[in-house]
């Protein structure tokens, strides 16, 4: 109706004529009508599912141990034949369905675990769901199942601690780096490298020597992921790691500059081996990705982080982000990420050393705000003022 | 049938997780501990009681840390440990131990009727019956006061 009274108008405004006026008429009337299911019935059926569960919960205690889960199991092959009749007759969506199944999945351990007294101190629960959502998708290839094993890949992962096992992570790992290789969307292998990346801290828990550079080594370990895939994945996945470096530098700048570092072994041997494998990474970045090769940086960790004061580690920052501004505007890159770098570098050198003079120096913060603020406007405005004109 | 497969192998999982529990019914012994309770609930799974066992003391020459035990049943109807090994063996509970205090992760906790947690907590002394399977696994079956 709404369509038809639109067409009158514009016919009678002359935008149409009474040709394309009756084809469109015609076409309108020709698709299939939206079935819509009525809201008594809706309203309905939601009172019902809530009677039938305050029924089953005010009786919990007295189901049978194995009834309960039989329940919560036959919940799920209910989402997943409805799934599939959804697929087939082109009714709701299919995928909802099926992460409803998953989620009745994980209910049903749940229930298992609560029925049998099971400890949650253990990683059945993520380990399960991980892998299940896993399984979605790489049988559907759906990006909601992607997320699904993200999150309780890193559930999996926080689930290792307080006492992570070698084999257990080594398993993790393994699972991560097959979902790296046989991932097919951007999405998914951006997702699985970060599950490497997490799993890579897990050796502060797995290894008894405290390094302070797990982190630094793990970024310079994945490295190796892009020597052997494609050059469109290399192109993807080299922001994740100056994203990750960066984040990484300000870290060490904040906890060098605000900490005694009392609980991490620093040495010698270690920071050498670090600029080491630094230097090895960007001779091998500068051949083969040079966009990565900005993380070479981190392999002077070692040697900044004996500097108590974190001067020069703050030198290495607050250059390492100007010069990457610099080079990134020459060679027309975007420079969000480099700007916002920049930004928070200054953010922390400034707690660092101005924190105790703040009286004196919130003047001088609130002034550059400000400007930054004004300037972050002109340049809003000038970008505006270009792309309006021809 | 490729679309199947997916929930009937989630289906043979739970199935293979419930039955290890009735596992340990059917192939191992079981026994009964002194328990007391602390700490009653959780928002996921609801209202439980955390124990901890009086009569489940590390003997000396048992380092902190990961441990390996059996349990035995002495003259009064309660189990004690029969052997502890800080090495893993066959048969034996896993768990840890801090200060001669033993804890093992499958009877630390006891799932009750929303409600009956904290009576039980008020009673203090406690008893749990629990099935021991030949390779270690634990189902605790009954929680209940004790009378003594």
């Amino acid at each position: 109706m709404e369509t038809e009274r639109k067409l009158v108008q514009w016919r009678n405004e002359g935008l149409l004529d009474q040709a394309a006026f009756d084809r469109i008429l015609a076409f309108e009337k020709r698709q299939p009508q939206k079935r819509k299911v009525p809201l008594l019935l809706v309203i309905g059926l939601i009172f019902f599912a809530l009677a039938v569960f305050s029924f089953i919960a005010a009786n919990w205690q007295l189901i049978p141990d194995l009834l309960k889960v039989a329940m919560v199991v036959l919940l799920m092959w209910i989402f997943y034949i409805l799934a599939y009749f959804s697929e087939k007759k082109h009714f709701g969506r299919p995928i909802i369905f099926r992460l409803l199944g998953l989620a009745m999945f994980a209910a049903s351990i749940l229930v298992t675990a609560q029925t049998f007294h099971f400890s949650t101190s253990n990683s059945v629960l993520p380990w399960a769901i991980y892998i299940a959502a896993l399984a979605h998708y790489f049988y559907w290839r759906h990006f909601a199942y992607a997320v699904v094993a993200f999150i309780f890949g890193i559930s999996t992962l926080m689930s290792f601690l307080p006492q992570a096992g070698w084999l257990e992570w080594g398993i993790f790992i393994a699972v991560a780096l097959a979902w790296f290789f046989f991932s097919k969307d951007n999405a998914p292998m951006i997702f699985s490298w970060m599950l490497l990346f997490f799993s890579g801290l897990m050796l502060w828990n797995l290894v008894e020597y405290n390094s302070p550079f797990w982190p630094v080594w793990t970024l310079f370990a994945l490295v190796l992921l892009l020597i052997i895939i494609p050059a469109d994945k290399q192109r993807l996945l080299s922001p994740l790691y100056l994203v990750f470096g960066a984040i990484m530098l300000v870290v060490y700048l904040a906890v060098r500059g605000e900490t005694e570092m009392s609980l991490v072994d620093l040495n010698w041997p270690e920071s050498i081996a670090l600029a080491v494998t630094g230097l090895v990474v960007l001779v091998v970045a500068y051949i083969k990705f040079r966009p990565v090769m900005w993380i070479a940086l981190l392999g002077a960790m070692g040697f900044l982080l004996f500097d108590e004061t974190a001067i020069a580690l703050a030198i290495v920052a607050e250059l390492s982000a100007l010069a990457y501004l610099i080079i990134a505007q020459r060679q027309d890159k975007p420079l969000a990420l480099g700007f916002i770098y920049f930004i928070v570098v200054q953010f922390v050198i400034y707690v660092i050393y101005a924190w105790e003079r703040l009286d004196m120096s919130l003047f001088f913060l609130i002034g550059a705000l400000l400007l930054f603020a004004l300037s972050g406007i002109a340049w809003w405005l000038n970008r505006k003022r270009e792309g309006v004109s021809p | 049938m490729k679309t199947w497969l997916l929930p009937i192998l989630m289906t043979v999982f739970v199935a293979i997780l419930v039955t290890s529990f009735y596992a340990a019914s059917w192939f191992g012994d079981q026994y009964m501990l002194r328990a007391e309770p602390y700490d009653p609930f959780d928002p996921f799974y609801g209202e439980y009681v955390m124990l901890q066992y009086p009569d489940l003391e590390a003997p000396s020459g048992i380092k902190d840390g990961p441990i390996y035990f059996t349990l035995k049943e002495e003259a009064d109807g309660y189990a004690v440990i029969d052997r502890m090994e800080n090495e893993p063996f066959f048969g034996a509970i896993s768990g840890t131990t801090y200060d001669n205090r033993v804890v093992a992760p499958q009877l630390e906790q006891y799932y009750v009727e929303q409600g009956l947690g904290p009576d039980l907590e008020d009673a203090v002394d406690l008893q749990v019956t629990i099935d021991v399977s030949p390779w270690g696994t634990i189902r605790p079956i009954n929680l209940e006061v004790r009378d003594e």
